[in-house]
């Protein structure tokens, strides 16, 4: 079975600086792969270890994208595909174009894993939207499957509802992060993953006929994070009824 | 240029949230708001403006007949946005739409305005640290992120019928069983109590429910106590992946404060918190702090709520 996963190099948000002016500085901001991302790729390496075939990473990126990239394939995927775009552009459309265009040049994939969302953005469109654009099947949000060579069985963690579904192959499929547990690549894996091969390409070339609908990134500023911050203190008790009374203070229970 | 504003979700409660934003919007791009429905038009829906009732479509879905219906009917009637609440299926129904349609899609938007040529959204990214307004041309798809607008209260206008055709559909639903629920709604909760890896045993969740209670609040959780141990229901998860709250008061018991548990609080009115690590994250997106162990701040804090007047 051939197997793609998505990964993504996702802004490090613990890592993130501002200006004095509030604006992140998105630009030279550490990156990491997506926390969810690991659980794609977990679960492709797990369908690779139940039927066998090859496990793909796939990436669009700046530079750094090779970073994450490294650790799909130090985790255990066969060979990696790099799209060089320009990062953080926030728009799901042109992600999803680029990584429909770099799956259709690169094999013939039987299931594309992704995660449900990016821990950085977290919109959860570009996996149905690869789906759309490739024409394959999809099902979005299973935390459980089960794949044969025809058809994949998952259950879907909805918000009210566990759903199990059915679905022809190809297909996308997104996973939520308590679908597995991801493993940990040892050193040597670490050192085995720079030999795997990685293939580049451009964005530019592989959407030649007028790219994707714009988004234009306007303001983007710190939320503001105004807290009051005040410890209270004393025994257990004392700073109880300090919290208590302060509570009351601000109006905020009626107690 | 102009057209309608078109607005979706398959849930009846985000439904009519969405609706609000697109009677907000419809004026900029001179045109009116249109609730989308499919197969009939809902009684717990509410929304101003026409009823636009998509015939063919399987009611209840999957995302991948709603998403082909609805092109079909946007193909023929040309709205200039379409809002779709951004839940676990609204995303696909969007996402889908988008590329059907060959037009922007702006995801998870909390407020969202346009100038008749473009629309922008805001929305939080990077685990709600930044917010960041994003434009896109139109005619676009928006998706809308619940819990940001009120339910609008406007009444039905004319219903019209569309023959949308039924769709073929490749995923086969086998099953569905709903999650254990309680009578959990955090979104129009006051106050909440939330527990985190602090509590050491499923056993322990009465005591700060009864504190909830006592507050005359809900109880909520961080992720791991949904998602990786299964003591409470999923609806009971605050975060970027669950649920986001903004209640009068939000007390944290015994929860670290990882990034994407404070997206899902942050904009809470009062934040308070009790953790044993004076270190913790929580305490900087806090309000007031008690550093303690939880297993004597919650008796403490129950006696102090009693001992009143």
């Amino acid at each position: 079975m051939n197997v793609a996963v998505c990964v993504k190099h996702a802004v490090d948000e613990g890592e993130l600086r501002f200006d004095p002016a509030g604006r992140p500085l998105i630009e030279g901001a550490a990156g990491k792969m997506g926390a969810f991302d690991k659980n794609a790729v977990e679960a492709a390496l797990r369908v690779r270890s139940e039927v066998g075939g090859e496990v793909v990473g796939v990436t669009v990126g700046g530079a750094d994208a090779r970073k994450s990239l490294k650790e799909a394939l130090a985790m255990g995927a066969d060979r990696g595909v790099h799209v060089l775009d320009e990062p953080h552009l926030l728009n799901p459309s042109r992600t999803s174009a680029l990584l429909a265009a770099s799956l259709r040049e690169a094999g013939q994939f039987d299931l594309v894993l992704c995660a449900e969302g990016s821990s950085d953005t977290y919109s959860g469109l570009v996996p149905p939207m690869v789906a759309e654009r490739l024409g394959y099947a999809y099902v979005g949000y299973a935390r459980k499957l089960g794949v044969t060579a025809s058809e994949v069985r998952a259950e879907r963690s909805l918000e009210e509802s566990i759903e199990s579904v059915a679905s022809p192959l190809p297909a996308v499929i997104s996973v939520v992060s308590e679908a597995n547990e991801p493993r940990y690549p040892t050193l040597i894996q670490i050192m085995q993953a720079s030999k795997k091969p990685v293939a580049e390409v451009r964005a530019q070339d592989l959407l030649s006929a007028g790219g994707t609908h714009s988004v234009t990134i306007g303001s983007m500023f710190a939320h503001s994070t105004d807290r009051k911050r005040i410890f209270l203190e004393g025994t257990t008790d004392e700073a109880a009824a300090k919290l208590v009374d302060a509570l009351r203070k601000e109006g905020v229970i009626s107690v | 240029m102009t057209g309608d504003v078109w607005s979706f979700s398959e849930n009846a409660a985000v439904a009519s949230e969405v609706a609000l934003a697109a009677e907000g919007l419809a004026p900029a791009v001179q045109g009116g708001p249109v609730v989308v429905e499919v197969g009939r038009a809902r009684d717990g829906v509410r929304g101003g403006g026409e009823r636009l009732v998509l015939q063919g479509c399987p009611q209840d879905g999957p995302a991948e007949a709603l998403a082909e219906c609805i092109s079909r009917a946007a193909k023929s009637l040309g709205p200039a946005i379409i809002l779709v609440g951004a839940t676990r299926e609204g995303r696909e129904v969007a996402a889908r739409l988008a590329v059907k349609l060959d037009v922007g899609c702006l995801p998870e938007a909390s407020r969202i305005s346009s100038d008749g040529k473009t629309v922008s959204a805001e929305r939080s990214v990077y685990a709600g640290r930044v917010s960041a307004t994003l434009t896109s041309p139109l005619p676009c798809v928006v998706t809308v992120r619940p819990g940001s607008f009120a339910k609008s209260t406007g009444a039905t206008g004319t219903v019209r019928n569309y023959d949308a055709g039924t769709p073929e559909v490749r995923v086969r639903r086998l099953g569905s069983s709903r999650r254990e629920t309680g009578s959990v709604d955090l979104k129009s909760a006051k106050v909440i109590v939330s527990a985190g890896r602090g509590v050491k045993r499923k056993e322990d969740l009465p005591m700060l429910e009864g504190l909830a209670s006592e507050m005359k609040g809900a109880l909520g959780c961080s992720r791991p106590l949904s998602s990786d141990l299964g003591w409470l229901s999923e609806e009971h998860h605050i975060g970027l992946t669950g649920v986001v709250v903004k209640p009068d008061l939000y007390l944290a018991v015994g929860i670290s404060g990882q990034l994407q548990h404070i997206a899902g609080m942050k904009d809470s009115k009062v934040v308070a918190a009790v953790n044993t690590d004076r270190d913790a994250p929580i305490f900087q997106a806090s309000d007031y702090g008690i550093v303690g162990d939880l297993y004597q701040v919650v008796p403490a804090l129950r006696k102090a709520l009693s001992a009143r007047h």
